[in-house]
């Protein structure tokens, strides 16, 4: 990038002396003579931080996808607590077919109090919700999760490399 | 008369407990999960672990052996206990909301 096409990004302040004249006064005539022009160079911000920084995978460039505020949440409640690879793995369960805690208990292989706790938790955050009032109620990915699969997806990719 | 400065330095010992325990849970997710969400929790709460640890080092090496810096350091030392209490606090909430 140039740095005037630099220029048009930045605002006008930012190159107020970017662009001097300046003399050098010759030592021999005892006159002042015009040098010339420099440019300082301008450091961008713009240049050193890769776009993708701002998407976690750097899949989506800012373009239109999954709600940002949405997937903050969801990488908050997997990446960011203990078991929280373990909410993953139900979340990517029950996106299909709703199931009971004990029947994920059964296919994850993990222990029945363990789910009960991590499903409480994914439904206080409003991610899962029970299909029926049953007392072995079924659990189904909200609406608000439905919509932002797209994110799990790309989380549980990450874990399934591992 | 409460020492405040002692009192910092245990709230900053408390402190490195705590982010101890947030590191362990983060750097145990990063393992499985590589991203920059894992790596930049596990980088933030480092550099708090570097914070606190300094305010140790600090109380260990320059405030012990400089009687001067010592009663300086006094003057202002309930506010970097008001500091290191708050960020106890606060990393008392994200140990919580870490753990459960």
């Amino acid at each position: 990038m140039s740095c005037l096409e630099v220029q048009n990004y930045l605002p006008k302040f930012f190159f107020k002396n970017s662009q001097k004249e300046f003399f050098i006064s010759n030592t021999n005539s005892g006159q002042s003579v015009l040098a010339t022009t420099i440019t300082f160079p301008v450091f961008s911000f713009l240049e050193i931080i890769p776009r993708n920084l701002f998407s976690f995978s750097g899949t989506n460039n800012g373009q239109s996808g999954p709600d940002p505020r949405f997937k903050m949440i969801l990488w908050s409640i997997i990446a960011g607590t203990r078991g929280g690879i373990n909410r993953a793995k139900i979340l990517n369960l029950i996106k299909d077919t709703p199931m009971n805690a004990n029947k994920i208990a059964t296919v994850l292989n993990l222990d029945h109090k363990t789910i009960v706790h991590h499903v409480k938790i994914l439904s206080k955050n409003e991610l899962v919700v029970k299909a029926e009032k049953d007392y072995a109620a079924k659990y189904r990915l909200t609406q608000i999760m439905k919509e932002n699969q797209s994110v799990l997806e790309e989380i549980m990719q990450k874990i399934e490399k591992k | 008369m409460v020492d405040f400065m002692l009192a910092a330095v245990v709230s900053a010992f408390l402190n490195i407990g705590l982010l101890l325990v947030t590191i362990g849970t983060y750097v145990q997710n990063m393992r499985v999960i590589r991203s920059y969400y894992t790596s930049g929790l596990v980088l933030v709460a480092s550099l708090l672990m570097i914070q606190n640890i300094v305010i140790v080092l600090f109380w260990f090496t320059l405030y012990m052996n400089d009687k001067a810096l010592m009663m300086s350091a006094d003057m202002v030392a309930h506010y970097l206990f008001a500091i290191n209490v708050i960020q106890t606090i606060g990393l008392s909430i994200l140990v919580w909301i870490t753990r459960r």
